[in-house]
C-alpha cells in the first residue's frame, strides 16, 4: 500500500479552508540518551494526542487551533468516562475502542505480562492540531509535562500521535 | 516526521486513527506495541524511522482520507469549520 502522504495533503486542504500556510517543524540533529534499562523494568508513560479526556475535564475543542493545553489522565480511568474531540482524523474506530489511539488496556496487558516493567499511573493526553505556536509549546507546555512525568518516576515515554 | 527527527520513532503505515491497531483486535493491538516498544531498546541510529511490518486490510489513499471525515462529519452531524484566528 501506497503510503499517504499527508503532509502535502493538509497543506493544501488548510490553505484552500484560510489557514496561513503551515510551517512543519523541522530539526537539524535528534537528541540521543541511551536507554539503559530494559523493558520489564521500564516505567512507561503514555502520551496521546488524540483529544482525549475525562468527563468531568474541560473537553478538547474538536477543531483546536492553537490549543496548548494538556489533560492529565489516571490509567486506571474506566474508558466510559473518557471521551474523544478531534476532528482532524477519522476517529470512528477510536471511538468503538479507544485502544486505537489510546492503548491503556494493551500497556496494562503487557505490565500484567511483565513485558514492561509498569505503565505510569498518570497518562498525558494533548488536542493539537492546526497549532501555530511551536515556541511556546516547547517552552511551556512540554516542561510542565516533563515535570509530571518525571514526578512519576517515567523511564520513557510512548507518543501516539494522532 | 522524517524531519523532526524524534530520536527513536515507529512507521505503522495503517489510516490515521489507528496507529495501534483495528478496534478490538486484541492480539494485533498488542503485536504492534510490542515491536514499538521494542525500538526503545534496540534503536542505534538517532532520528531513524523503523518502518512496522502490518499491512491494512483495505485500500486507502488521501482521496479516501477525505471521504471518510466527510462521512463522519455527516454521521455526527458536524461541518468543516472556517479558520478563526486565535
Amino acid at each position: 500500500m501506497t503510503r499517504i502522504d499527508y503532509v502535502s495533503g493538509l497543506n493544501e486542504m488548510y490553505q484552500s479552508q484560510g489557514f496561513p500556510p503551515y510551517r512543519w517543524s523541522e530539526f537539524d540533529s535528534s537528541p540521543w540518551t541511551p536507554f539503559e534499562k530494559l523493558l520489564d523494568q521500564t516505567c512507561l508513560a503514555l502520551l496521546s494526542s488524540a483529544g482525549i479526556f475525562r468527563d468531568d475535564q474541560e473537553p478538547f475543542d474538536p477543531w483546536a487551533v492553537n490549543d496548548l493545553s494538556f489533560r492529565q489522565i489516571p490509567a486506571d480511568t474506566l474508558f466510559e468516562r473518557l471521551k474523544l474531540h478531534h476532528n482532524y482524523f477519522d476517529h470512528r474506530d477510536a471511538l468503538k475502542d479507544l485502544n486505537c489511539v489510546f492503548p491503556v488496556h494493551r500497556l496494562k496487558d503487557l505490565e500484567k505480562t511483565g513485558h514492561i516493567g509498569h505503565l505510569a499511573q498518570t497518562a498525558i493526553t494533548l488536542g493539537m492540531g492546526r497549532l501555530y505556536k511551536r515556541t511556546a509549546l516547547q517552552q511551556e507546555t512540554v516542561p510542565r509535562i516533563v515535570e509530571l512525568l518525571k514526578g512519576q518516576g517515567t523511564d520513557a515515554v510512548l507518543l501516539v500521535a494522532a | 516526521m522524517a524531519l523532526v527527527k524524534a530520536p527513536r520513532s515507529a512507521f505503522i503505515n495503517f489510516p490515521l486513527g489507528r496507529q495501534c491497531g483495528r478496534p478490538h483486535d486484541t492480539d494485533l493491538q498488542i503485536r504492534i506495541l510490542k515491536d514499538a516498544l521494542n525500538i526503545l531498546v534496540t534503536a542505534t541510529i538517532p532520528g531513524e524511522i523503523i518502518d512496522l511490518p502490518y499491512e491494512w486490510d483495505e485500500p486507502f489513499d488521501w482521496a479516501k482520507y477525505l471521504q471518510d471525515m466527510q462521512e463522519m462529519l455527516e454521521e455526527e452531524g458536524s461541518s468543516v469549520q472556517e479558520w478563526k484566528a486565535k
